[in-house]
């Protein structure tokens, strides 16, 4: 299984004033195409941090990520800006819909920042991923329209219609209740397995961990443990 | 175009998502766009209506003048009543010929404007020499009547003296006029006046005429110039009374506004003033002091009615004003006053009277149509000089009637001009000419004649016979105007000196155009002349539209100050509201530039339909403005709206350029809070909060 992405090493230090804060402190690991992994911790222990080096939007104070190949800390603004566009998916615990766009205009978002699509092939892209997470009947509401589920469908919908290659999720259930959780990691999954699209997902719900295929435990800036699980299905 | 439609669409339901927000920027941006296509608009149409009211009746389009004038040539103002140093033009005749070949000229008409002074007979000057003639006629009832006038003047000087004597100190002049006033408010004075006129005619003539003093000094600024080309080429002239004088003949035009305000017998004057108040301005008596004040004064004025009634007039007006006032005791000027005292509910009826009875029973102006009277003035060189003037008749400028600054000039020819400014006369300088070959002086500019003849200059040295001679004949070139003959010959006229000269324009749009080739034809002529758009003459009045503009364009950019602030300042707000949402484009894949476009755009969307309402606001209130006019009977205003009405006609630059303002404005305003929302770093997105 070849790395898509791989962390080597990484520290991050934020300012605190005078002080330095090591949100993250040497850490190395890397995700291979496919995966279904959880990145599992309690709060501040560096698993969003460890996600937005991941996802492109900050990068590391030492040590290298790269995704597909790429070092992240040689890129400019916008070259991680084209990284995010075409390579990453994003899915956020708020769900970040664009409250001005309806659901079909949210998932199109990002296609049209890519540009060079034709209409009718953007609007074939849009149709087949709202239908896949089941929100064809809602094409035309504007999120604050929509449960808390539904918004989480469309924020799904909006990481997974540019293909991207990895799809990182934060938290993606925390605002969920226990049921539409599940269901919305259902859906991840299933998604997973059919489009081999690599899902990152930190969370620390127990349940949500259950459905992961790799557990990753973090505490204090570090990896403390890590857990495999053969997926169903998947060899 | 795809990410322009989606940012289109995000620009206008943020708008949509922040309406009051929308709402207050909107409204200024909208309020400012109406101020400035009302204000813009409204300013070119009184430019144009004011170019057209002095170009077609004052100053033509182009005024030429010497290039070595010392001042600026003004026509309004407080410059063009002081005394301004402009030169003379070089050579009239080859100016105009030059000019008159530039393509769009239609007339150079000769010019020069100063004022003078009419010396009018008092109304006591008057009487007496009716006086005179009555008793050279010989008529009994007439010389009664006459007599009749004359006591009641004499009374009526009489009273003056005394009053003013009880307020002031005693002197000897005081005195002896008081003196005299007994004499011929005496009845014996008269007795002996009738069997021997002679002797009491002079002591009127010589000793009481003199006591009456008149109002007001009065100057009358006028233009002397060829007065047919000037009806000619001046659209707005024409004559309300009388004629113009044959060509080649003296006389002067008074406009009739300074007609009526300087000569018309006084009460009828103010009569009028309260007439036109009344009806043209809708004011009221009762609520407007300056009215008020007129009605006092009116109520004053009773004797420049009586004085100038016949016996037989004075006691039909008595009776008839005995009727209407049975309880007033005393004279007919008690009555008078009487019946002077105006309001609001009597005055139409009163006005009518006082047309009827009244005013074909007096001289309605102190010169008439066709009388001639003496205009002096101070020579160029600081000597007074007096000329009789024919008054030919009055004119108006077309639609301008009320205004007081397009009447303020009259019309005078251009030899009499010359004699009143002391300049030469063609005539004058031939002589002179010939006086300069003998005396061997050979070049006298035609400025520095009259320092020549009347010293200052240091010219003429050599003693001997011929000063004898040449002093008998400056003598005779200084001969009293009045000899000389009325008529003149107009070619000849052009050949001396001219101060300025008009130049009217078949097309006024052409101004520069024909401006810059003018210039350049003088130039290759060799002639020191430089034309000057009417803009540049008009003084104050030129400069008004030039300052009602910068206080329009001040409080334009004062609402768009303010705007921008507020803009700028709600678009911070909206970044920090919105931080959020930034950051997850951004995340998303969302360039800065994608950011800043799309904050810019908002603020364009917003100021593109705010401006169109308000240009549109705007645009319906000037159409509906140019169909119904802005009214007005204000002298001034008229003046500015070239009549008196202004229908204002809408341009489209102003429209486009109020949309440009705004496109500036929003670009400007949002330029900071768009670059703040470009830098929101991506990682914002993730915080989680919403």
């Amino acid at each position: 299984m070849s790395a898509i992405v791989s962390v080597e090493n990484v520290v991050k230090e934020y300012p605190l004033g005078k002080l330095k804060v090591r949100a993250l402190d040497g850490v190395t690991l890397s995700f291979g195409e496919g995966e279904f992994a959880a990145i599992a911790a309690p709060s501040g222990a560096g698993k969003t941090t460890l996600l937005n080096l991941i996802g492109c939007v900050d990068v590391p104070t030492s040590g290298v990520v790269r995704i597909d190949g790429q070092a992240t800390s040689e890129l400019d603004d916008a070259g991680l800006t084209r990284l995010r566009l075409h390579k990453l998916g994003f899915i956020f615990q708020s769900f970040n819909l664009i409250t001005v766009l309806d659901v079909y205009q949210n998932v199109e978002f990002p296609l049209l920042l890519q540009g060079g699509m034709t209409k009718k092939e953007r609007d074939r892209r849009v149709r087949e991923i709202v239908e896949q997470v089941g929100l064809d009947k809602q094409m035309r509401h504007r999120p604050n329209e929509l449960s808390g589920g539904q918004r989480q469908r469309v924020a799904i919908a909006r990481a997974l219609v540019t293909r991207p290659r990895i799809v990182l999720a934060d938290e993606p259930t925390a605002n969920l209740d226990s049921a539409t959780g599940q269901n919305i990691i259902g859906l991840m999954k299933e998604i997973n397995r059919k489009n081999r699209t690599t899902f990152i997902f930190s969370t620390h719900d127990p349940m949500v961990m259950s459905q992961a295929e790799r557990v990753i435990r973090m505490a204090d800036g570090r990896i403390v443990g890590e857990e495999r699980r053969a997926a169903e299905g998947a060899a | 175009m795809e990410s322009l439609r989606i940012l289109l669409l995000m620009a206008f339901r943020s708008l949509g998502g922040h309406k009051i927000k929308g709402l207050i920027v909107g409204s200024l941006l909208a309020f400012g766009t109406f101020l400035f296509v009302l204000g813009t608009t409204l300013l070119e149409s009184v430019e144009r209506a004011m170019e057209a009211s002095i170009t077609r009746s004052i100053t033509g389009h182009i005024q030429l003048v010497s290039a070595r004038a010392v001042d600026r040539l003004t026509f309004f103002g407080p410059e063009a009543s002081s005394d301004q140093d402009i030169g003379v033009l070089p050579d009239f005749s080859r100016v105009r010929e030059v000019a008159s070949k530039i393509p769009g000229v239609a007339a150079v008409i000769p010019m020069g404007r100063y004022y003078g002074q009419p010396i009018l007979n008092t109304e006591l000057d008057e009487a007496i020499e009716a006086l005179e003639e009555a008793f050279a006629e010989g008529d009994p009832a007439v010389i009664e009547d006459r007599i009749g006038k004359v006591r009641r003047m004499a009374a009526r000087l009489k009273e003056d003296y005394l009053r003013a004597a009880a307020l002031a100190a005693d002197d000897e002049e005081h005195e002896k006029a008081i003196a005299a006033l007994d004499r011929v408010t005496s009845e014996e004075f008269w007795t002996s006046l009738r069997h021997a006129p002679e002797e009491g005619l002079q002591f009127l003539a010589f000793e009481i005429a003199k006591l009456s003093d008149d109002e007001s000094m009065l100057y009358l600024p006028f233009i002397g110039t060829d007065l047919h080309r000037y009806a000619e080429s001046f659209v707005h002239f024409e004559m309300v009374e009388g004629e113009m004088p044959p060509p080649g003949t003296r006389g002067i035009l008074i406009s009739q506004a300074a007609y009526d305000q300087f000569f018309k017998n006084r009460p009828a004057r103010v009569l009028d003033l309260l007439h036109e108040a009344k009806t043209l301005d809708g004011r009221r008596i009762a609520d407007d002091a300056a009215l008020q004040d007129l009605v006092s004064r009116l109520k004053e004025m009773t004797a420049q009615v009586t004085m100038h009634l016949s016996p037989r007039a004075a006691t039909e007006l008595d009776a008839k004003l005995r009727e209407r006032f049975p309880k007033v005791e005393g004279d007919l000027d008690a009555r008078l006053a009487a019946f002077f005292e105006v309001d609001d509910e009597n005055f139409a009826e009163r006005y009518e009277f006082f047309q009827k009875e009244v005013v074909p029973h007096i001289p309605l102006y102190r010169v008439p149509v066709g009388g001639t009277f003496t205009l002096r003035s101070m020579t160029k060189s600081g000597y007074p000089k007096a000329v009789n003037v024919r008054l030919w008749g009055t004119f108006r400028f077309k639609s301008l009637e009320r205004s007081e600054l397009a009447s303020a000039y009259s019309l005078i020819d251009l030899a009499s001009f010359r004699d009143l400014l002391g300049l030469m006369t063609a005539e004058k300088r031939r002589e002179l000419d010939s006086i300069r070959e003998e005396v061997e002086v050979s070049e006298i500019d035609p400025n520095d004649v009259e320092a020549f003849l009347f010293g200052e200059a240091p010219v003429i040295e050599e003693g001997g016979e011929a000063d004898l001679d040449l002093d008998a004949r400056l003598a005779a070139l200084d001969r009293p105007t009045d000899e000389d003959s009325d008529t003149f010959d107009p070619a000849e006229i052009e050949k001396g000196t001219i101060l300025h000269a008009a130049v009217v324009l078949h097309d006024p749009g052409k101004l520069r155009e024909v401006m810059a080739r003018l210039q350049e034809a003088f130039d290759r002529e060799g002639l020191e002349v430089k034309p000057l758009a009417w803009s540049e003459v008009t003084g104050i009045i030129g400069q008004l539209v030039v300052v009602l503009r910068a206080v329009l364009y001040v409080l334009i950019g004062i609402i768009f100050v303010v705007a921008l602030v507020i803009i700028n300042n709600s678009m911070v707000m909206a970044t920090m509201d919105r931080i959020g949402e930034i950051g997850t484009m951004r995340a998303i894949g969302a360039r800065r530039g994608f950011v800043l476009a799309l904050f810019l755009l908002e603020t364009l969307v917003l100021g593109f339909f705010a401006s169109a309402l308000g240009a549109l606001a705007a645009s319906a209130l000037l159409a509906l403005l140019g169909q119904t006019g802005i009214h007005t009977h204000q002298p001034f205003l008229i003046f500015l709206f070239g009549g008196t009405a202004l229908y204002p006609a809408i341009d489209l630059a102003n429209v486009v350029w109020s949309f440009a303002v705004i496109v500036v404005i929003s670009v400007i305003s949002t330029f900071y809070p768009a670059r703040l929302a470009a830098r929101v770093p991506p990682v914002v997105a993730m915080q989680g909060k919403e």
